[in-house]
């Protein structure tokens, strides 16, 4: 037991570096995914013609393909084009790009669930049509959004672990660079799995905190019970 | 001496293959109150929502004192803000307040300053009896108080005329009596209203002029006394009869008393 315990001390420093460049990763991906996705959703949800058709093709596109080929092509495509990106600006972007069709998709499913006598209320009352957007469907529909949305933020931590297959040095390489050195894959693998438990239900709290704060009367949230 | 304030003029409108407004003429004069009754899927929710444009007519022409309404973007919403739409499911905001529910259109669209604004919502508020509900959500709310929230909503932006679509028939029957209650003090208070509405008792009482629409036009209208006791068509009298069975009113004691 105890040798495990020293084990760990010795690796921690290492797998801490990892664990930072992951949430580093996440948090960027995270924020360029709802950076587009948001737009995203409201051309396709609102928009006509070339605008909607635009968003359908691009979040049909993004989600029709595998991660794995976006992140190859975003660092070793995009350099054939002149565009030469470090690890971590293309890893955040390339997951980041990734999310971001998947959040468009859950933020339009939060609108059309506002039901239509809202937006005519608000117009009723002489809003415009976006004045009735931003003040009276999207609080509404971003609160309904943040379920997913938190399940969005734990599969985001997950999925940074792809990162490695471009050398990130995020938590996934770091283990991978220890069992090099100590040839103790299943310790090491233990400890990592152990990090990302830790970190997930810290974040799972957190999120879980926030759906408390912002809950208002008549917008049950559906991960409660 | 009156003057009129709406006029509706030869609308028309079909949704599809149906045709639900044919030519529909009616004049609101100044602190008017109109009672407009008919056959379901006539066409009375049609005409309110023309009116302000929620729905797009296909032909005919609305003006509001001397503006024409048109589906222009500024001059509509400047229009809209002149006339109070109730609707029969509320529709209140769901993520704010009663309160904030009133103040939004002052501050949103008028651009009131917010403190200004949340005194005016107060008041409001207060006039239709639910100062003590302003911090409640509306899913915190009963029927009745909703609409009486909604009603408030609309009278926060000073309109010159209010339209209520059925305003009471999503409520259950003891809740019916607190919104007409409300509906009522307005009407006393000079305020000019088109109100779609089966509410026999409320019609006796507050309307000056009841108008029965029915296949898209306007079959016949007059006072409560002539459209009760004296129609000049049996249709009238059927349908009268009809709904004095079904929404009381049969004698003159009112409903909600
Ligand atoms: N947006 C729409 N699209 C298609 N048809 C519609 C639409 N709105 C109304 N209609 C149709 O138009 C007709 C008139 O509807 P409307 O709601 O104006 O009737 P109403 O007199 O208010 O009836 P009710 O008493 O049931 O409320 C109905 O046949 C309805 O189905
Ligand atoms: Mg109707």
């Amino acid at each position: 037991m105890i040798e495990h315990v020293q084990f760990f001390i010795k690796i921690w420093p290492e797998l801490f570096k990892g664990l930072v460049v992951s949430l580093q990763l996440s948090a960027g991906a995270l924020l360029l995914g709802l950076a587009i996705g948001l737009p995203m959703a409201l051309m396709r949800t609102y928009g006509k013609g070339f605008i909607k058709t635009l968003a359908v093709g691009y979040i049909e596109l993004i989600r029709g393909t595998p991660m794995i080929v976006q992140l190859f092509l975003i660092y070793y495509g995009l350099p054939d084009m002149g565009i030469l990106l470090d690890r971590i600006p293309a890893a955040i972007i390339a997951l980041g790009i990734n999310s971001s069709a998947y959040q468009a998709e859950y933020f339009r499913g939060a609108i059309l669930s506002i039901d239509e006598g809202q937006g005519k209320a608000a117009q009723a009352l002489g809003m415009t049509k976006q004045q009735a957007i931003i003040n009276i469907i999207l609080p509404q529909a971003l609160r309904l959004v943040l379920p997913p949305w938190s399940n969005e933020v734990i599969y985001m931590v997950k999925y940074t672990s792809v990162a490695f297959l471009i050398a990130v040095p995020e938590l996934m390489a770091r283990g991978k660079m220890i069992i090099s050195w100590t040839f103790k894959p299943l310790e090491t693998l233990f400890w990592v799995g152990v990090i990302y438990v830790i970190i997930l239900s810290v974040i799972a709290k957190i999120v879980d905190i926030i759906e408390r704060k912002l809950a208002i009367p008549g917008f049950q949230m559906s991960r409660e019970d | 001496m009156t003057k009129p304030i709406l006029r509706v003029e030869n609308l028309y409108k079909k949704f599809k293959d149906t045709e639900v407004l044919k030519g529909l003429s009616l004049t609101v004069d100044e602190g008017e109150v109109v009672v407009i009754i008919g056959p379901s899927g006539t066409g009375k929710s049609t005409l309110l929502r023309c009116i302000n444009r929620l729905t797009e007519p296909d032909a005919g022409d609305i003006y509001l004192g001397e503006h024409k309404i048109e589906s222009g973007k500024s001059n509509l919403s400047r229009i809209r803000q002149q006339i109070g739409m109730v609707f029969q499911d509320f529709n209140l905001f769901n993520h704010l307040t009663a309160l904030q529910n009133v103040a939004i259109g002052p501050v949103k669209v008028k651009k009131t300053d917010k403190k200004k604004a949340l005194k005016l919502a107060m008041k409001e508020l207060e006039r239709v009896g639910l100062a003590d509900k302003a911090q409640s959500y509306p899913a915190e709310l009963s029927g009745g108080q909703k609409q009486r929230v909604a009603i408030a909503r609309a009278l926060a932006m000073d309109p010159k005329i209010m339209l209520f679509d059925e305003p009471t028939s999503a409520l259950d029957p003891e809740l019916i009596g607190e919104v007409l209650e409300v509906m009522k003090d307005l009407a006393d208070a000079g305020m000019t209203m088109m109100v779609v509405s089966h509410e026999m008792g409320f019609a006796r009482e507050a309307a000056d002029r009841i108008v029965f629409l029915e296949d898209g036009v306007v079959s016949e209208m007059g006072s409560p006394e002539k459209i009760f006791n004296n129609p000049e068509k049996e249709r009238t009298r059927e349908f009268i009869s009809k709904i004095a069975r079904l929404h009381g009113g049969d004698d003159l004691e009112l409903t909600y008393k």
